[in-house]
């Protein structure tokens, strides 16, 4: 058994209900098998914190439940919306943050009036170079415009964060981790691949992936 | 806004960003067409009967040229990623691209036009004639690279495979294209029809295809 899941005694939510759900997954990476019959839930409310050294498939398991790599087998079911913030930060290097930003909110449906983009944008402290272009900005403010976009998404949705916290100062460090608490307190859940500590103070369920050690093997 | 619109705002907005690929992309189309009467020489009949296929074939290099950076700029940033879990759905996302390219690349053409058939010494009568097959024609066009670049992308000579996948299932538009800018009475003529179905096929399938390309095709980013 490639992975070892660790849940750490929490205290119950009010009312528990799974919200995401996997079930024997299976992810084939060229010969490699890097998911292997993972099973795995999560509620609603609940912050996982996934771990592994390099190449134990963290980004793997991210972006398939982000639907950009398909299962080779098994399943996951997840009843509410996905949000994605991975490595590359989706920002077009030509428009400016804000533009980015608000094209964004218009794909996902999501009423953003200006005030309201504002407001997400200051909670990272990235209203003083939105309207630059991107192509202008330091590696650290595109990911805090990456960043921004949590503060526009719905409350019950799932963000599924590929080590948000690589990057960023500290400053942009506790406003992340501030974030993940209060959507974690709102009933929503949060997925995240880091190295270092992500929101320390946020009780967390443990899921520690260990990869495919030997390649190729079954 | 309708994530749709918001789309084709988004490209609209990078693309006058980048208004010099555009300029680049006319002056192509220009030098092809005005290369064509300086190998001919000063034959002016020649000239005439060719003047409708010389800009069938511009209009067609031209607008495929700029396919094989439809999507790969969208990956690289990561933009795909962010559609695909969005409300818009990759189908409905590669329509806006279509649109947008279009706008971009197709109606500077048909604006273009009027100038290159006069150089060309085609008649003016035949002119609304050569713009309507050509409107629709460049629509096909369009969409027929969007599938390519759909199927193309993550290649590593997206633009060479692009040309070999597209050019071949551009001959029916092609030949269409052609007939219903020579006609006589009349625009509507039974080519144009004929490549109005085609249009028609291409607007039903081009969504499809390259919203499952997209969708399952491992991308260069993130890992």
């Amino acid at each position: 058994m490639a992975h070892d899941q660790q849940q750490n005694p929490l205290p119950a939510p009010a009312a528990a209900t799974v919200a995401l759900k996997i079930d024997q997954l299976c992810v084939l990476r060229g010969p490699v098998l890097v998911i292997d019959h993972l099973s795995f839930t999560l509620d609603a409310g609940r912050f996982c914190c996934l771990t592994g050294p390099n190449g134990a498939g963290k980004s793997t398991l991210l972006r398939t439940l982000a639907g950009r790599l398909p299962a080779t087998s098994g399943a996951f079911t997840c009843p509410v919306g996905r949000i994605y913030v991975g490595h590359a930060d989706g920002l077009s290097p030509a428009i400016s943050g804000r533009h980015n930003l608000a094209s964004w909110a218009a794909l996902y449906a999501i009423d953003a009036k200006p005030d309201t983009i504002d407001h997400a944008l200051d909670a990272f402290d990235a209203g003083s170079f939105a309207d630059r272009p991107v192509h202008l900005l330091s590696r650290g403010q595109r990911r805090r415009l990456a960043l921004a976009r949590l503060g526009l998404a719905p409350p019950n949705s799932l963000w599924l964060l590929d080590e948000p916290n690589a990057g960023l100062d500290h400053a942009a460090d506790t406003h992340l981790d501030a974030m993940i608490a209060a959507h974690v307190s709102a009933g929503g859940m949060v997925m995240a691949a880091t190295h270092g500590p992500l929101a320390a103070s946020v009780p967390q369920v443990r899921l520690e992936l260990a990869g495919n050690k030997a390649g190729a093997s079954r | 806004m309708i994530p749709f619109f918001a789309q084709i705002r988004r490209d609209l907005a990078i693309a006058w960003q980048h208004r010099q690929d555009l300029a680049v992309m006319l002056v192509f189309f220009v030098i092809i067409i005005a290369l064509f009467p300086l190998a001919i020489g000063p034959r002016q009949a020649v000239l005439t009967e060719l003047g409708v296929p010389i800009i069938w074939i511009a209009a067609l290099l031209a607008i495929l040229a700029g396919f094989d950076r439809l999507f790969a700029q969208d990956v690289r940033d990561g933009w795909l990623d962010q559609v695909s879990l969005s409300q818009l759905g990759l189908g409905w996302y590669a329509l806006a691209k279509a649109v947008s390219h279009w706008l971009t690349a197709g109606l500077p053409l048909l604006v273009m036009t009027p100038i290159m058939a006069a150089l060309l010494d085609i008649p003016m009568a035949q002119l609304p004639v050569l713009i309507t097959a050509l409107l629709v024609g460049s629509l096909a066009l369009t969409l027929l690279g969007v599938i390519g670049a759909a199927l193309a992308e993550g290649a590593r000579h997206a633009g060479a495979l692009l040309a070999l996948l597209v050019l071949p299932l551009a001959v029916p538009i092609l030949i269409f294209g052609a007939l219903a800018s020579n006609h006589d009475s009349g625009i509507v003529s039974p080519h144009l029809m004929l490549l109005g179905a085609v249009l028609a096929v291409l607007l039903a399938i081009a969504p499809l295809v390259a919203a499952s390309a997209l969708g399952t095709g491992e991308t260069e980013t993130g890992l």
